[in-house]
């Protein structure tokens, strides 16, 4: 990207902690069983100043019912909205706390949790509770420091698994999983940038051991303007790589929005633009299109606008395979249509004949330069498709927009939502944080990211180091070097011997760390060869019984002293032929000193 | 409320609630518009809005420094609308409660004082069914409310009767709802239209609300053929159908769920389904009829206790019950308290001190706190030995809840020990029933 863009950029970054749910004693699991299930309706509320918030309104237009599934063993009362909170998770504060800490973040002497409204069905109570822990801070990049804003404590919403016309099902398992929540200033210098940033967060989260690992549990918000642009928040990205390619395309779709609206600028005052919804049904009462024909029969209409002096426009480019039209389409869909027809499209591909074409240029009054756009859905959800279609076209600006990211693309989301909607959360008194707390919190913390790396160097070669860093096993490893077992062998194991044994088909997801750490204890304690440990591995994913049992089974005992000396003698010291006999149960190293011993008898 | 000192220093800089601050520490500087302080928490540290909307609490030490920045602006005085007179179906008088709960959005404090005109502008759907007119009796949380509030709304209810309307809607919080609402079945006997009782367990303010779908639905009950007291609300967990139970013969069951109040011995009366706009009765109730003419009786006596039974209950504490003008019990199991019936040495009775109460002329009255189930003080010993002293109740399947309400209505104006026992174990208004349902 080039420099005279000015972008402005900063990241949002979710991290969902590894403890129990942030305001109640459920498990933090995200399951696929469900057995219950709810529907619910979710209203409107006015604000303070009576105001209703911008994106409340919003969704309120889709008058949707929610259907919330979930399973008992990780969702209680609160979840599904039947009782107040119960009180602070504590662990995941001291959680944030130690990250603030690390992030050089001003912790605030007392947290007030909030209710921010949202009504998109994602939270049951119609709200998020959330709170800032601390505020200010930075972070070291390769392109300088990067100011940190926010640091917030808040609940995870629940997710979304079916959105149909007038009915939106939501999963309640992962509703209430602590999330952290950091913010960084617009610092961000470019995309690249941007990746570094993230990484880097991501970096210290993890090493803390104290977050969750997988799919899902980190989710970065990216917002980003150019000049005569709008901040346009991104949610959702959750691969690093992506990011890059996701600040690039939107300050791409900017760009070229700027110039669209120029171009239409100069053709038309938009705003004066009379619109009419007329419904042309009847045009269609013998069409060969499949789509239209469909939803006649279900008693749907097919409702049109005329877009004044808009040919052409519908069809430009915004990015790759992303048209104006595409972005009218989205501001459609909110309301609940599956899409739009509009006439810079090719029409022969939903077999609308020349003659029907004709017919709505005749009922819409069309003139040469004018473009259409078309609706086929419930009468009130169609007027509500076009309206927000109107109001689009009608905004000669970049709109503020919150977009979900979707692989190196993003697509309208909502409006971006308005500053009236967060109020005290009072089912949760003030928490003071006190000094004794903050001082137990910095004896207890771990390394750190710029210590653990430097770690890491110590004790393993460069690339196992780095590794070893963004490695789910880091704090396996820490734990299991710590209590003196060799560095070196330790990481083989965690990097790549379980990588590929994996690879060999077996289901190492079966081994549990404290199993690994046990056949280490044996290894150090001289029970067993350095050879042995990956044929436990292996038979731990398909034999039940312990350690010491598969042991005994497998005769894999190490063989040492007297015995070993014995077979030394017989194979006249030739360490290769011993081996290969005893592989599994002789270390070469026991072989070594044998004969060294033997060498200094001599 | 912010401690002394804070206090000090505020009034020291001309900072009030509202005013932009800035607050200054050593590397730190937070701006914000001041808070109440909340109740709990620490009372040094000053609670500022940040611009983003946030709350935070910044401790206050002799080293911060607290300036104004600017002072809030002062709000529009809101011109109170003058209530009149309106000709609505519907009347809709306002008791407070969490249906009627405001958030004050800035502070968080919720406290019951959203008009009835404003639930409506809030529920523009109401029009949709009924017209109404709206009046507020009080806005108290109903954990405040006694035997003089129940007069209070027997006499607005009394007003509204000699109206021609079609039903009357009382918003009224949860927790002694169903106290209410045994009270009003029995103080307004015969009513010629229905009267509901609602309220919701979410307050308005968030999105989740139970407060519409109640509200709606008894407008609809408010409508409907029905007579008498109801309390009508969420019959499950989802937003989809509600229940009118009889005044008498329903409960508070859960602290907190929406559908908390569930009708005991029997099936509910009415299910309504909103969505659908229907109404379905699904138990036998008294049809709505406008000659009917009511039988009002508001005296009420508000010296009644009702006690707990619990293993271990103290002669002494029953004895001290003397200045009560009657007792309701909630007795274990089919209605019992301790007697000792076996001479038991670790055992101790209570039998003597409530025989003295009754001897006294002080009505001890039996309920179960099984809730579920009917009283039957003949099956074991200590049963026949509390019937014997006097003990009302026998074979009565009340809730304690109703029992309570009716002995404050029966004291009201009866004083007569068998008189009152007579008319407490008569069913009146449907208290009592001669068949135990198996349900």
């Amino acid at each position: 990207m080039s420099k005279d863009n000015k972008l402005k950029c900063g990241i949002e970054i979710h991290q969902r902690l590894d403890t129990h749910k942030l305001f109640c004693n459920c498990p933090s699991i995200e399951g696929i069983k469900v057995n219950k299930k709810y529907k619910r309706k979710m209203h409107v509320v006015k604000s303070e100043i009576s105001e209703i918030d911008k994106t409340a309104q919003f969704e309120k237009k889709k008058n949707t019912d929610y259907v919330y599934e979930f399973y008992p063993r990780s969702c209680c009362e609160l979840e599904i909205d039947e009782c107040p909170p119960l009180g602070l998770n504590q662990e995941a504060l001291d959680i944030v706390l130690e990250m603030a800490l690390a992030l050089n973040s001003n912790i605030v002497d007392e947290i007030h949790f909030m209710r921010k409204q949202v009504i998109d069905g994602s939270n049951t109570s119609g709200f998020q509770r959330t709170a800032v822990i601390a505020t200010g801070g930075y972070i070291e990049t390769s392109k300088g420091k990067i100011s940190i804003e926010l640091i917030c404590l808040e609940e995870e919403s629940s997710g979304i698994v079916k959105k149909e016309i007038g009915e939106s099902t939501f999963r309640l398992d992962r509703l209430g999983i602590p999330l952290i929540e950091i913010t960084t200033g617009p610092d961000i210098i470019d995309e690249e940038h941007a990746k570094e940033v993230a990484e880097k967060i991501g970096m210290m989260l993890r090493v803390t051991g104290k977050v969750q690992r997988g799919l899902g549990t980190i989710r970065q918000d990216i917002n980003v303007s150019i000049p005569k642009g709008a901040r346009v928040e991104i949610k959702g990205a959750q691969d690093l790589n992506m990011i890059t390619k996701l600040i690039e395309n939107e300050v791409e779709r900017q760009k070229n929005l700027i110039k669209l609206i120029e171009e239409i600028k100069k053709k038309i005052k938009v705003k004066k633009l009379k619109f009419l919804i007329a419904d042309i049904t009847e045009i269609f009462e013998e069409t060969e299109s499949k789509l239209i024909k469909n939803s006649i029969k279900k008693g749907e209409k097919i409702l049109s606008i005329k877009l004044e002096k808009h040919k052409g426009f519908l069809g430009t480019e915004l990015l790759p395979e992303i048209r104006y039209g595409t972005e009218l389409s989205q501001y459609a869909k909110m309301a609940g249509v599956k899409g739009i027809i509009h006439s810079d499209e090719n029409l022969e591909k939903y077999k609308i004949t020349d003659e029907e074409i004709f017919q709505i240029k005749i009922t819409l009054d069309l003139e040469k330069e004018d473009a259409f756009v078309l609706v086929a859905a419930p009468e009130d959800i169609g007027r509500n498709a076009l309206e927000k279609i109107i109001e689009r076209t009608q905004m000669d600006y970049v709109p503020l927009e919150t977009r979900r990211a979707d692989q190196d693309k993003s697509y309208f989301m909502r409006p971006i939502a308005g500053k009236a909607r967060m109020y005290p959360e009072t089912d949760i008194p003030p928490q003071p944080i006190d000094n004794i707390r903050m001082k137990k919190i910095k004896e207890k913390k771990g390394r750190g990211l710029e210590d653990t790396k430097q770690m890491l160097e110590k004790l393993l070669n460069k690339d196992l180091a780095k590794k070893m860093l963004k490695s789910k096993h880091l704090k396996l490893f820490i734990r299991l070097v710590e209590s003196g077992h060799d560095a070196k062998l330790v990481a083989n194991i965690l990097e790549q011997t379980l990588t590929e044994l994996r690879r060999q088909g077996i289901k190492i997801e079966k081994i549990k760390e404290k199993q690994i750490e046990k056949i280490l204890e044996e290894y150090k304690q001289g029970v067993i060869a350095k050879k042995a440990i990956i044929e436990i591995l292996k038979y731990l994913t398909s034999e039940k019984g312990s350690i010491k049992d598969i042991i005994k089974k497998y005769k894999l005992n190490k063989i040492t002293g007297k015995e070993l000396e014995k077979i030394v003698k017989k194979e006249k010291g030739d360490i290769g032929e011993i081996m290969k006999k005893y592989k599994l149960t002789v270390d070469p190293e026991d072989i070594q000193s044998i004969l060294k011993n033997k060498q200094k008898i001599k | 409320m912010y401690s002394k000192d804070i206090l000090k220093t505020l009034n020291k800089g001309n900072i009030d609630i509202g005013d932009k601050i800035i607050i200054l520490e050593k590397n730190k500087e937070y701006e914000g518009l001041l808070m109440p302080r909340p109740e709990l928490g620490d009372q040094d540290c000053i609670v500022i809005k940040l611009d983003n909307g946030y709350n935070i609490g910044i401790k206050i030490t002799n080293k911060t420094k607290l300036n104004l920045v600017e002072k809030a602006k002062k709000p529009k005085k809101e011109k109170k609308e003058k209530q009149k007179e309106e000709k609505g179906d519907i009347t809709i008088l306002g008791c407070g409660g969490t249906i009627s709960s405001k958030v004050e959005y800035k502070t968080g404090a919720v406290y019951p004082a959203i008009s009835q005109k404003e639930l409506i502008n809030n529920f523009p759907e109401i029009k949709d069914i009924s017209t109404i007119n709206t009046r507020s009796i009080f806005s108290l949380l109903s954990g405040d409310l006694n035997q003089k509030h129940w007069e209070i709304i027997g006499k607005e209810i009394e007003k509204e009767l000699k109206k021609d309307i079609k039903g009357i809607i009382i918003p009224h919080g949860t927790d002694t709802m169903h106290y209410t609402s045994a009270a009003l079945s029995f103080m307004l006997q015969n009513l010629p239209i229905p009267i509901i009782l609602t309220g919701a367990q979410r307050s308005s303010d968030r999105g989740s609300s139970d407060s519409k779908l109640n509200l709606l639905s008894s407008l609809m009950a408010a409508k409907s053929d029905f007579s008498g007291i109801g309390i009508c609300m969420h019959s499950n967990l989802n937003d989809n159908l509600c229940y009118v139970h009889k005044g008498t013969r329903v409960r508070k069951m859960h602290t907190s769920r929406r559908d908390a109040f569930k009708s005991i011995n029997q099936l509910p009366l009415i299910r309504i389904d909103y969505n659908n706009r229907t109404v379905d009765p699904i138990n036998k109730y008294t049809k709505r009829d406008k000659s009917r003419k009511p039988k009002i009786d508001l005296k009420i006596n508000d010296n009644i206790g009702l006690i707990y039974v619990h293993p271990g209950i103290k002669p002494k504490f029953i004895k001290n019950l003397s200045d009560f003008d009657g007792i309701v019990l909630a007795g274990t199991g089919l209605g019992h308290v301790p007697t000792n019936a076996f001479g038991d040495k670790n055992s101790i009775s209570i039998l003597k001190e409530i025989t003295d109460l009754i001897e006294s002329n002080i009505p001890v009255v039996m309920s179960p706190q099984t809730i579920y189930g009917r009283l039957n003080l003949n099956t074991y010993t200590y049963g026949r030995q509390l019937k014997k002293a006097g003990v009302i109740g026998h074979l009565c399947d009340w809730t304690p809840e109703t029992a309570f309400a009716k002995l404050c209505w029966v004291l009201g104006h009866e004083k007569k020990m068998d008189k009152i026992k007579q008319e407490m174990e008569k069913n009146l208004v449907g208290e009592i029933t001669d068949r135990s349902v198996v349900l």
